[in-house]
């Protein structure tokens, strides 16, 4: 029995508010573990001696311990947008090259968005478990936030009772701005009354 | 001649005259006969129910009648496995003194990975004296998790654990996942990870926890009397209808709820001998109370008898 893939929204109201994005992050050979940072291994395609890089370069560390082989390079501010994002990728891979690596700029994808927003109304968790079982998993042992699995967009929502919500996992801003539409009124329908 | 039916017996053989009856079992005879014909249709059953009764204890290892253990037909895949025995009589020793035929120790070897789980929540189990049926459950949703083998990667043991954690939320009986820890050597994070995994592939969902399952544990191991659980129990229950403590795991507000009603009795308890029992830090146990603390006079209940009144109560 299939569950419904979508919570209904209503045609006439739209929320009013946009998720805003905080981080595009990229990564294909490069693992990022700060979330903070972006993560930029764009195919350069040619070997890199990650040592070498890691040594010489500002900005970048490398965890061999970490199963992908990659370099983790960090960016101050982080970025806001896809187009700086591609663009701190291409200043790295300038970098690289002038450490002496043919580096080339090849096969450049973004591979996460993540974005934060408010409702600015307390939110009744217990009764958002209750009702989205399916895609909700809320344990107060493991982690504050109720984590809210949507299927249509593919989105994980972290939703807190402060109202607060982060949206993950998007490949393009719209799916970000579609699964908030989406649990707005859901959210809305478990506002806390006192 | 007393017989008993069993409906789970019927598969197989039915009377070719009346295909709907319901076949008598004659254990004594090892027959199944229609009650409607009086045919005899099945001959020689096995009965795979418990043995004979024994009464002499003594000789517990030699019962030449036992043809087997008792099956155990829920868990393992049938117990129809053959152990070749310890010798008797002067051929089965060679030279040195050591047995010919020493393989005893191969039998079920498909299910030695879920009989060793077994034990080994058996023995997680009894650390923390979980009844029987706890034990029951775990070991069932152990073999539905196994069978399925989308968790094969992961550790038994953890699976196991986890196993054990979703049988007690199950039974209405939650144990927090740090208890868990503390008789497994499993991670809480790793134990986390596998509950979250075995409820995708169970499909199943477990209730939310409350602060009220953790009280009467909690206040026996602190010795506390029944009117101060009572007490907490009550703080604990107003303190999250009136919003006090909101986006705080229960714990923390059952082990606030505890210590804000001990102090109140003759019973005090300090906040670490409480964090100790419940697993949460002390400053957890403050943060939470700080929250409960200007409404205490509304959260006890209304027959307690204060050995420190409300006002005098410790404010943090």
């Amino acid at each position: 029995p299939m569950t419904p893939i979508t919570p209904a929204t209503p045609a006439s109201e739209s929320s009013g508010i946009v998720p805003q994005l905080l981080y595009a992050f990229k990564s294909r050979k490069i693992w990022n573990k700060n979330s903070e940072n972006i993560v930029s291994t764009v195919n350069l395609g040619c070997k890199l001696d990650l040592k070498t890089i890691a040594l010489r370069a500002r900005n970048a560390e490398y965890n061999p311990k970490v199963r992908l082989a990659s370099i983790q390079i960090t960016c101050f501010p982080p970025l806001s947008s896809e187009e700086q994002s591609r663009l701190a990728a291409r200043k790295y891979a300038r970098v690289v090259q002038k450490l002496g690596f043919p580096a080339k700029f090849l096969d450049f994808k973004i591979q996460n968005m993540v974005g934060s927003c408010d409702v600015k109304f307390p939110i009744r968790l217990e009764g958002l478990v209750l009702t989205h079982q399916q895609f909700s998993s809320y344990e107060p042992e493991l982690f504050p936030g109720l984590i809210y699995r949507m299927i249509k967009p593919r989105i994980v929502l972290l939703i807190f009772v402060s109202g607060k919500v982060v949206l993950t996992g998007a490949k393009v801003r719209a799916e970000i701005y579609e699964a908030f539409e989406n649990i707005y009124p859901i959210l809305k329908g478990f506002r806390k009354t006192t | 001649m007393a017989s008993t039916s069993r409906l789970d017996a019927l598969p197989r053989v039915t009377c070719p005259n009346h295909p709907d009856a319901i076949l008598v079992e004659d254990y004594r005879a090892g027959d199944m006969i229609c009650p409607e014909c009086g045919l005899v249709v099945g001959d020689r059953v096995i009965d795979v129910g418990s043995e004979w009764r024994t009464f002499s204890n003594d000789k517990a290892t030699k019962d030449p009648s036992r043809v087997g253990d008792s099956q155990n037909p829920l868990l393992s895949d049938g117990d129809l496995s053959t152990m070749i025995g310890k010798g008797t009589g002067a051929a089965s020793f060679d030279e040195f003194g050591n047995s010919k035929y020493q393989n005893r120790r191969t039998m079920s070897s498909s299910d030695r990975a879920m009989m060793n789980a077994f034990k080994e929540i058996t023995t997680m189990a009894d650390r923390i004296n979980l009844p029987r049926n706890i034990v029951d459950r775990t070991n069932n949703l152990f073999k539905q998790v196994y069978e399925q083998k989308s968790l094969k990667g992961r550790a038994n043991d953890a699976i196991a654990s986890a196993c054990l954690y979703i049988a007690c939320r199950q039974e209405g009986v939650p144990r927090t996942f740090k208890e868990i820890c503390a008789v497994s050597r499993i991670s809480k994070k790793e134990i986390g990870r596998c509950f979250k995994l075995i409820l995708k592939a169970l499909e199943t969902s477990v209730d939310l926890i409350t602060t009220g399952d953790f009280m009467s544990r909690f206040c026996s191991n602190l010795c506390l009397p029944k009117q101060v659980q009572m007490a907490a129990t009550h703080i604990a229950r107003k303190a999250v209808e009136l919003d006090l403590v909101p986006g705080r795991s229960p714990i923390s507000v059952a082990a606030a709820a505890i210590y804000m009603a001990s102090q109140a009795s003759a019973e005090k308890r300090t906040q670490k001998e409480i964090g100790d029992i419940a697993g949460v830090a002390d400053v957890t146990i403050r943060q939470s109370y700080r929250l409960i603390y200007p409404r205490a006079p509304d959260l006890f209940p209304p027959d307690f008898k204060f050995d420190t009144p409300v006002d005098k109560l410790p404010q943090l």
